[in-house]
This record gives structure tokens, sequence and C-alpha cells, in this order.
């Protein structure tokens, strides 16, 4: 099989990557490791009641112990959506001694984009001069804006909601009309402005449609993403980029099949293709291309580099530098405040919105003004009305507990901190020497602990939270400044990063490999800093960048 | 109890080869794991899931089969029930003794502890003394925080079972699947019902 282009993963940006290339005019070939899950018919607890499902909904705890010990962690694995995530029993990964790390996967067409939660962030300067600024990593090789085109042109296909807000630290893009502050978080807004003009609450910019667009319809306040959403509602690959791939009829698409390494030609420093297993015969079989796209997921892409191994690449594709696989991020992130917020409880809502609030970074912009750490934090959360569960937590029993919780409870405000996650060297992956995964690879190693800059970030984040929700009229009821394990935030990336010098580098400003001329890695692994956003529409951004890049080039002949 | 009845396992069953037949979970899987409930603790467990959550102008906890739930949840360890205790409540009347799978036991202690909260006979007491049983263990598991009690779990267990069974869910409370509009900000008069389907807040209680 010949092509134009290979893209390795059906994710957010391998999707994105077969949409761009194909629309462009290159053959395609899309290869991803996972079952394939249609769009709407195969998203078969849509629409399901918990009364319809042997667990109610909760799932079977021993069986996820067998099978699932990491994934059911994620608080969006649920026996609704555990049939989009990966069984770890099958797909082994190790951690450092002393350490642990959560990786949350999903080995399907559509990889995460079923799951994800949709919040879309532009990053600014502040972001793409961190490491310049105070140090930490190495410099990254383009700016704003470079990217602020980019930006524009997703944001347009992806259909983002979100209010405009005029701040530096978190640039509006193109938005859809936003979804509604709820009469508790509007408050919050106003009152927070109020004593802090530089803290402003804004409604979280989310991936649903508030207007139908493309075919897709516009969100019926379901809030139940992650199971799959026939109304394509929230941007996936199976909604958006698959469907705009697919209209071109310039793409071929392969499920079931493993990636095992990209095949490289020193005679030409060029890739030739990548050869996989075929998981349902296991036949290992070979592509080839004119230009290999990344797109596995970002520790993923990392395993194919590490892996493909030869003769003039001893220690892994593209890793003249020897950093590949170094100065992995995720965000640290905890649950920085919960308050009670009493003098709504005339108040109510209906429909249940697909997302939470954001309250942006405000800390260490113009000055370092972090107590111990130099780069941002921001809120995510919003305020809730208290349901049936709320009588879990105390005595009750009998007609009154009944009557209790028939109506809503009272309201509560939630702020979960993201603290931007430093690079470096000593959070790294690499080949396990031991231990193998399913097809007799070795199993990917995470060696990954937060440091000291993130624990003072999330100290300085309980605190701000805390006295911000008190001197508005809320109860502070309990608040965290542990981050929990790397993973957690389902942010991880690095590994591959992004930089001038090929030295200390794996990709240029291009998303291209230094060695490997023909060489794109446009999922997270390129990241070369974490900032504090949810990161795949700046990973999006870069995709379309570093596509229109490599078009370029094949037209001019140089790669 | 007579009139409750009790057919949750063949819904069960039912749901369980649905679940099977469109996700590809083998449905030896979802039976492996033994359902380890005497007929005497069935019983005290439907009587006690109705005494939390009685019959009103909607249908009790043993009605809705919240009691079948939490046999089914501790035998599958829901909730972190497999999980051995821990701290103070290995002592004392929180004790708990070890099930045929090496998990705490939890359907013997509630049977244990409310024979002996009744004089010795739960099933034979009065529907008063009963009702005084349940919520003498329901005052003192909640008396002070991180009690120990294994009430905590099962009372939480049977309030899942009971809000998300159909009759908890859609007739106690509200259910719509698809609300299709999202209005911020509307009054809540008294006798407004809470939706059991805002997942946010069943999440966050």
């Amino acid at each position: 099989m010949d092509f134009d282009a290979i893209v390795v993963g059906s994710g957010i940006t391998g999707g994105y990557a077969a949409k761009e290339l194909t629309e462009a005019g290159l053959r395609v070939l899309m290869i991803e490791r996972g079952r394939n899950i249609e769009h709407g018919s195969g998203y078969v607890t849509e629409t399901l009641a918990p009364w319809e499902l042997p667990f109610r909904g909760v799932g079977d705890a021993a069986a996820y112990e067998h099978d699932y010990p990491v994934q059911m962690k994620n608080r969006h694995f649920t026996e609704f959506t555990q049939n989009h995530f990966v069984n770890d029993r099958e797909n082994p990964y190790t951690t450092g001694d002393g350490t642990d790390f959560t990786w949350f996967r999903s080995y399907n067409m559509g990889g995460r984009s079923l799951t994800w939660g949709r919040q879309c962030y532009r990053w600014s300067d502040y972001d793409f001069g961190a490491n310049k600024r105070d140090g930490h990593g190495t410099d990254w090789p383009i700016r704003y804006a470079d990217l602020a085109p980019w930006y524009d042109r997703v944001e347009a296909f992806v259909g983002v909601s979100g209010a405009a807000e005029g701040l530096a630290q978190l640039p509006d893009g193109r938005f859809q009309p936003p979804m509604a502050l709820n009469v508790v978080e509007q408050h919050v807004r106003d009152a927070i402005g109020k004593r802090w003009p530089a803290r402003r609450l804004t409604i979280g910019r989310t991936a649903n449609l508030t207007q139908a667009k493309d075919g897709r319809s516009a969100c019926q306040y379901r809030s139940i993403c992650a199971r799959g959403c026939s109304y394509g509602a929230y941007f996936s690959t199976q909604s958006a980029t698959l469907p705009a791939a697919m209209a071109t009829g310039r793409l071929t698409v392969i499920t079931d099949s493993v990636v095992e390494g990209v095949d490289y030609d020193p005679a030409t420093c060029r890739a030739t293709g990548v050869r996989y297993l075929d998981v349902a015969t296991k036949t290992h079989r070979r592509a080839t291309a004119r230009i290999v796209f990344l797109n596995a997921g970002a520790f993923n892409t990392n395993h194919i580099l590490l892996r493909s191994t030869s003769a003039a690449m001893p220690h892994g594709l593209a890793n003249s530098s020897g950093v590949l696989g170094t100065q992995i991020m995720d965000h640290a992130s905890t649950v920085s405040a919960i308050a009670m917020m009493p003098g709504f409880e005339a108040h109510t809502s209906f429909g249940n919105r697909p997302t939470g609030i954001v309250i942006p970074r405000f800390g260490n912009l113009d000055t370092f003004d972090g107590d111990g750490f130099t780069r941002g934090y921001s809120y995510q959360g919003g305020a809730v009305q208290s349901g049936w569960t709320r009588g879990k937590r105390g005595p009750g029993i009998g007609t009154d507990l009944k009557s209790d919780l028939r109506a809503p409870g009272p309201w509560r405000m939630i702020l979960v901190t993201f603290a931007e996650s430093m690079p470096r060297a000593t959070n790294r992956l690499s080949l396990d020497p031991v231990r193998t995964d399913a097809q007799g690879a070795p199993a990917l190693k995470i060696e990954f602990a937060h440091g000291h800059e993130e624990h003072a970030a999330l100290a300085d984040a309980k605190a701000q939270a805390g006295t911000m929700l008190s001197a508005i009229g809320g109860q502070v009821i309990m608040g965290l400044d542990q981050p929990g394990p790397g993973g957690a935030s389902i942010h991880e990336m690095g590994g591959a990063r992004m930089g001038n010098d090929p030295r200390d580098s794996v990709l240029d400003k291009w998303s291209r490999a230094h060695d490997v001329a023909n060489l794109f890695i446009t999922d997270g692994a390129q990241m070369n800093s974490s900032a504090c956003q949810n990161p795949s529409l700046t990973y999006m951004a870069l995709t379309a960048r570093a596509c229109d890049a490599a078009v370029s080039m094949l037209r001019e002949g140089t790669v | 109890m007579a009139d409750v009845a009790g057919p949750s396992r063949r819904d069960f069953g039912k749901a369980a080869l649905l679940l099977a037949g469109i996700v590809g979970v083998p449905v030896a899987v979802l039976r492996a794991v033994r359902v380890d409930a005497s007929e005497r603790q069935r019983t005290i467990a439907a009587e006690v899931a109705q005494i939390v959550i009685p019959r009103t102008d909607t249908p009790g906890g043993a009605d809705a089969g919240a009691h079948d739930f939490l046999i089914l949840a501790l035998a599958h360890g829901l909730d972190g029930t497999r999980a051995p205790q821990a701290g103070a409540a290995i002592q004392g009347a929180y004790a708990m003794a070890r099930g045929s799978g090496g998990a705490p036991d939890y359907l013997a202690w509630l049977e244990t502890t409310l024979d002996r909260r009744t004089g010795g006979d739960f099933t034979g007491a009065t529907p008063a003394a009963r009702a005084a049983a349940v919520g003498a263990v329901d005052a003192d598991a909640f008396a002070t925080r991180d009690s120990g009690s294994p009430w905590v779990k099962i009372k939480g267990l049977l309030l899942t079972g009971y809000y998300t069974s159909e009759a908890g869910g859609a007739r106690e409370l509200r259910y719509e699947l698809v609300p299709g509009r999202f209005d911020p900000d509307l009054p809540l008069a008294p006798g407004d019902r809470a939706w059991s389907s805002d997942w946010t807040a069943v999440e966050f209680g």
C-alpha cells in the first residue's frame, strides 16, 4: 500500500491531520490500533437509563479491578462509558519505583476524542514565552502570532462556544454563542470581579455546539457526551473530522492495527512508511508514504519512536539529541475548594450544561508574584445544586429522608485547579527492559513526579480559592492542595519537544523531526511546556499548521 | 414484607444480557462473582430498604428492589466494599466477619447488629421496633465523622439502588434524557422534584 501520507492514530489530532491532508489533495492512510466505533450506531449505551444497566451505571467494580484497574480511576469511566476505554490488563505499562502514573487511554476509532472534556483554550505569549522567561526547559520556536490564524481556522471548524473576555492571558477565539452561567455562577463572577478586577469567572469554552453546523446538531443539554453523541453536538473524530476526510474520497482507514515502528531509510534520511501488526490475523504488514504523521497520543507516539531503532538510529527514531522521551508533563490538579453557597434556595436550573466555568490564570503574569512557583494555574468547576446522592453523607431515614431528597438540595461552588507542570529531564518515558505488552513489544515505562513548583502552585490555589469564596458569601467545607498522581489531569504530553536547536529538541517549529525531514509529530508529544490550559485545541492548531507546512514542502519537493 | 416483590435478580439478568450483547462484555464475567446472601439476610435487607425509603405516593426501597441491588453491589465490591476494614472499625461493634471471598461480610454484620438491637430477632420484632433499630444504627453511624460503621456503605448502596431504579429515578424523582435546552435560573417552587438525570448533581452529591 502506498500513500501520500500516513497518519498514525485517529484521535483528536490524527483525525484533524487526516482531514487537513485529504482536503489538501493528498491520499491518506489513517491507522487506528483499536476497534472501529461508528458514529451514532456505535454509541451503544447512549440512550440507556441507569435501570437498564446491570450495575445501574456505577459499573461492576469486581470486573473493573480485574480489567480496568487504572481506567476505573477516571471520573468519566462508568458503566455507560467503559467501552470507550482501554483494557489495562491487556495493555500494560510500568512506572518507576516509588512513582505512580494513571495513564487514561482509549484504543478505538476516535481515541479520546470520544471522551474528552471538550474544553478549548488558546495559549498566549505568557505560555509560549514561559520557558525562556524563567529558564526551565528550552524556548519555544514559535509565539502566539504564529499560531493565532490556526486557532481561528480550527475553532471555526470544531465549533467552540464561549464568551469573549478580552484577557491577554487567555485570548478570545472565534466562538459560537456562549452557554449561560447559572444564577450562582453569575453571582460568583460579579462578586469576585468587583473585589478582584483581574480575576474573571467565565463560562467554559467548550467544543459543544450552540448553533448547528456541518450537519451536526446543536447541544441537547444532556451532558452525557462521553457515551458518544449521535447528534454530533460535540467535536470528535467521528462527528467532525472523519466525515470531512471521508468526503474527499482520499482517506483510507485501517482499524485493529498496531503500528510497531516507522521505517527509516538512512540513505535518504527519510521515513518510508510504517510497519504494523494486524491484530485480528496476527499478520505483520507495511505501508509506505511520502510523509508520516504520528498522532498516536503523546506517550504512544514516544513509544513508537523509541521502538523504531535501526543501525542508523540506535536510540530511537529522530533521537540524535538524546532527549526523546524526556520532559514529559501533565497538569497538577486537585479540588481547591468546595463551598456552600447560601441565599439561592429559591433558584434552580433546567437542563444539563456540558461545561463548567473557568477562572483564567491571574498570577505570575507581568510580574512574578507566586510564592515558590513561576508559572500559572487556573480554576475550573461550577456551581452545582445537590442531588439525591447527598443522602449518603448524613443521618436520616424514612419519610423525612425521602421527602428531603425529593427536592434539589443546596447549591455548592466547586473550584478545581489545573496547575502548570514544569518540564523536567527526570520525568521521562523509556522502554521497560523486562515487561512486554500483548504483542510482545517492550512495555512503556513511565517515570513521573510532580515537583515543588506544582505543589507551591496548588497550595496558593487552595488559599486563594478559599479566600475568594469566603469573601463573597460562601462557606468553604473542604479544599485540597495535593495533586493526584501523574496522568490524573489526562493532559499527559511532551517527550518529543519542539525547539530551535536539534541538539536539545526533537521537532522543529513545523512539528517536523529535526532528524527526519518527512516525519511530523503533532499530538501532545511535541509540547515543550504545558501552560495550564486544557491542551487539545493547541494540539489541533499545531496540527493544522503542520499539515499546511507539510503540503507546501511536498509541493516544493523539499521533503 | 410479603407484599414486597423481589424480581430484580431476573431484571439484572436481563440487563446483563443486554449489556453483553451490545458492548461485548462476556456474561460469564458478570456472573463470575457469587452472590453470598442467605434468605434471611435477603429478607432483612428488603425490610431495611423499605424502612430507609418507605412507600409513600411512590414505591419504597424494597418495592423498587433496592435490596437486590445492595446484595449484588456487595457481591461485586461496589463503593469499595471489598476493601478490608481499616482503623478503629476493625474492633468493636463495627468489626465485620469475612465472607466466602475474604471480603468483609456487610450482610452478616447487618443481620447480627439488627438482631441485637431488637432483642435477638429483627424479623420477629414489631414494625416500630424494626424502624427504631435501623434509626439507631443510622444515628450511630453518622454521630461522628468517619465512624467506621458499615452502615454508611449499606445505606449509600440502598440509596443508589433506589434512585437509579425506574421507580426512584423516574417516578419519585424526574428523569429527562434529552432536556433540549438549558435554563440557567428558574424559580424553585415548593414540591418541585429534583432530576435524577442531572448527572453532575448526582456525581457531586
